[in-house]
């Protein structure tokens, strides 16, 4: 095909009315499922949950300890999620304070520091890692990391920290991925304006790199906790299951997630309409981390 | 424009969206045909059942309607959980044929109609890790420590170690039987176990859980006692065997029950005693749990 018919078949594919409608439709189809179904989703959970919010109020519901469900009478249970809420968040924290610089560091050497043969490998690695179901991860803390733990702190190993270990395992590839691609993104000029002016590697690193590309890696971390907020089953396998607030990373609880999971096969009227707050409560933690991410995104383009 | 182009294209487009519809109503065809189980057999049985209820059977029965379609082509089965009281209510409700209940009827439940079938024995046999020096426990004890009152085996008189308490989660028959009998709850007062109890949802995370963790006690199904793994405890110096179980000296005891609406009748009849037969028995349900008729058989 010469290069002269392929670009008439181009015109006619944009300018042909017909057909542009033929494409048109399906994508707009694509798009209006995926938003429908997102918003048909939060309708659903915020109507499934309406029972608990208004049979136990706010405060039993969103901001109280106390789980006591009742499977045979739910009504005489209690439905205070708030050291779930507590497990989702510290686990993801302590996840994050693991992963984000381990995932940084990696895209950083992936960009910068590594040769290209040694960049390959660990990319690809990274990749695989991202490829790997959730519950081997688990297994793997399961078997691993919690009697580990176990022998080295006396507990009984599971609890936040082996949670959070595994999801710092986890967010890796996302913050890695993402963050490289941020560094890529960096204007070669900047380097080598840097190097010429006679700095250090290192100090082109973090004075100039880092800072530039700033925004793209704050944005790989949030992702990154996106991620650590809705794992379920890794973290079910190692945090214990246990309905009390943490205070420490040694002791066990739940995350929101892994109590939905854990209760849902028996769970009736208000006890179930509880977990569906408790999703609901996930859907805006999840929300706000989409908000934050174009928070940033947008300070970006007013300062540049 | 050429008009004859134009045409073409639009041709050569239409066979192709024939070829993919073509290719989509085909494999949609096999897909369901391949959904029918059965539905051309040559048995002589033929119809449909319908099982809902206890999460305990849930396994049982699926394997008892896997084995028994085979060998009946004819008959399809459906089988799902959602608990034992939910069970009940869809068989009085006559929405499903057989309901599975780890319990017996209780108060209105038991309207005369229903049709008691104990399909297995199952003994619960509170277990511990090996490294545990405790041989028998009573059942005082028992209820603090899985309460939560009593928090490390000191409390018992053996070494300073945290208890770490195992438990199954609330869609289990096991705990339900297990809160009642040992902890002492009712249906108008549950009981809460230790807040800091490792919930989980099979026996076989319970034993992998009590077997790894130092300091744990969990309680199990009789059939998934491995004493390599795990130690069984002695209840009030009462040792968790058959024996005692069946002339209830041993109160941790149960019966596994299948509810019929009446006497069960056509395919219905034919899966309960296909259930009960002694083939089934022996190589399915003893598996898991007691057969029910080496307990009745001993009994009489």
């Amino acid at each position: 095909m010469s290069k002269k018919e392929s670009n008439g078949k181009l015109r006619q594919i944009f300018s042909a009315s017909r057909s542009e409608f033929l494409v048109r439709i399906p994508l707009f189809l694509c798009a209006f499922l995926a938003f429908f179904s997102v918003l048909l989703i939060f309708l659903f959970i915020l109507k499934e949950s309406i029972p608990a919010i208004s049979c136990l109020g706010l405060r039993n519901l969103f901001f109280s300890t106390t789980w006591r469900p009742n499977v045979s009478n739910p009504r005489a249970g209690s439905y205070g999620m708030l050291a779930f809420l507590s497990g989702t968040l510290m686990t993801t924290f302590f996840a994050m304070i693991i992963g984000a610089p381990l995932g940084i560091g990696t895209a950083i050497f992936i960009d910068q520091v590594a040769p290209p043969k040694i960049r390959e490998i660990t990319r690809r690695g990274i990749e695989l890692l991202a490829g790997i179901p959730s519950v081997i991860i688990g297994w793997f803390g399961l078997t691993l990391l919690v009697p580990f733990l176990a022998h080295i702190t006396g507990s009984s190993g599971y609890g936040i920290a082996p949670a959070s270990l595994v999801l710092a395992i986890m967010v890796l590839p996302t913050i890695t991925t993402l963050g490289t691609e941020g560094l890529k993104a960096v204007p070669a000029e900047l380097k080598e304006a840097s190097v010429a002016m006679g700095a250090t590697r290192w100090q082109t690193i973090y004075k100039i790199i880092i800072p530039a590309a700033k925004e793209s890696l704050i944005v790989s971390t949030i992702l990154g906790m996106g991620r650590a907020i809705g794992e379920t089953m890794a973290v079910q396998m190692v945090i214990g299951n246990a309905r009390q607030l943490a205070f420490s990373p040694l002791e066990r609880t739940s995350t929101l997630t892994s109590r939905i999971v854990t209760d849902m096969g028996e769970a009736t009227s208000v006890f179930r309409s509880a977990l569906y707050a408790q999703a609901l409560a996930l859907l805006i933690l999840a929300m706000c981390l989409i908000l934050l991410v174009r928070f940033v995104t947008r300070s970006r383009e007013v300062t540049t | 424009m050429r008009p004859g182009c134009f045409l073409f294209s639009w041709a050569r487009r239409f066979f192709k969206a024939v070829i993919v519809l073509s290719l989509i109503v085909l494999s949609l065809v096999l897909f369901l045909s391949g959904c029918g189980v059965g539905s051309s057999g040559s048995s002589a049985l033929k119809g449909k059942i319908k099982i809902s209820g206890s999460t305990t059977l849930l396994p049982i029965a699926q394997e008892a309607a896997i084995e028994f379609s085979e060998k009946n082509p004819g008959v399809r089965i459906e089988v799902q959980g959602g608990g034992s009281s939910v069970g009940i209510s869809q068989l009085r409700s006559r929405i499903v044929q057989i309901a599975d209940s780890s319990r017996g009827l209780k108060g209105d439940e038991d309207d005369g109609t229903l049709v008691d079938h104990r399909i297995a024995f199952d003994i619960i046999v509170i277990v511990v890790n090996p490294d545990t020096p405790f041989r028998s426990i009573s059942s005082t004890k028992v209820k603090d420590i899985f309460t939560g009152k009593i928090k490390n085996w000191k409390e018992l008189g053996g070494p300073e170690k945290e208890i770490a308490v195992v438990v199954r989660d609330l869609a289990s028959g096991t705990r339900e039987i297990f809160d009642e009998k040992a902890l002492g709850a009712t249906k108008v007062k549950s009981v809460d176990s230790a807040p800091s109890a490792i919930e989980c949802a099979s026996n076989g995370v319970v034993r992998e859980i009590v077997s790894s963790t130092k300091g744990a006690i969990g309680y199990l199904s009789y059939g998934y006692v491995d004493k390599t793994r795990v130690k069984p405890v002695m209840l009030n110096g009462i040792s968790p065997n058959l024996e005692n179980a069946r002339v209830g000296r041993y109160p941790l005891a149960r019966y596994l029950h299948m509810f019929t609406q009446g006497r069960p009748t056509g395919v219905t009849r034919n899966f309960v005693d296909f259930v009960l037969g002694d083939e089934f028995q022996k190589d399915v349900v003893s598996q898991e749990y007691i057969p029910v008729r080496l307990v009745e058989r001993k009994g009489k």
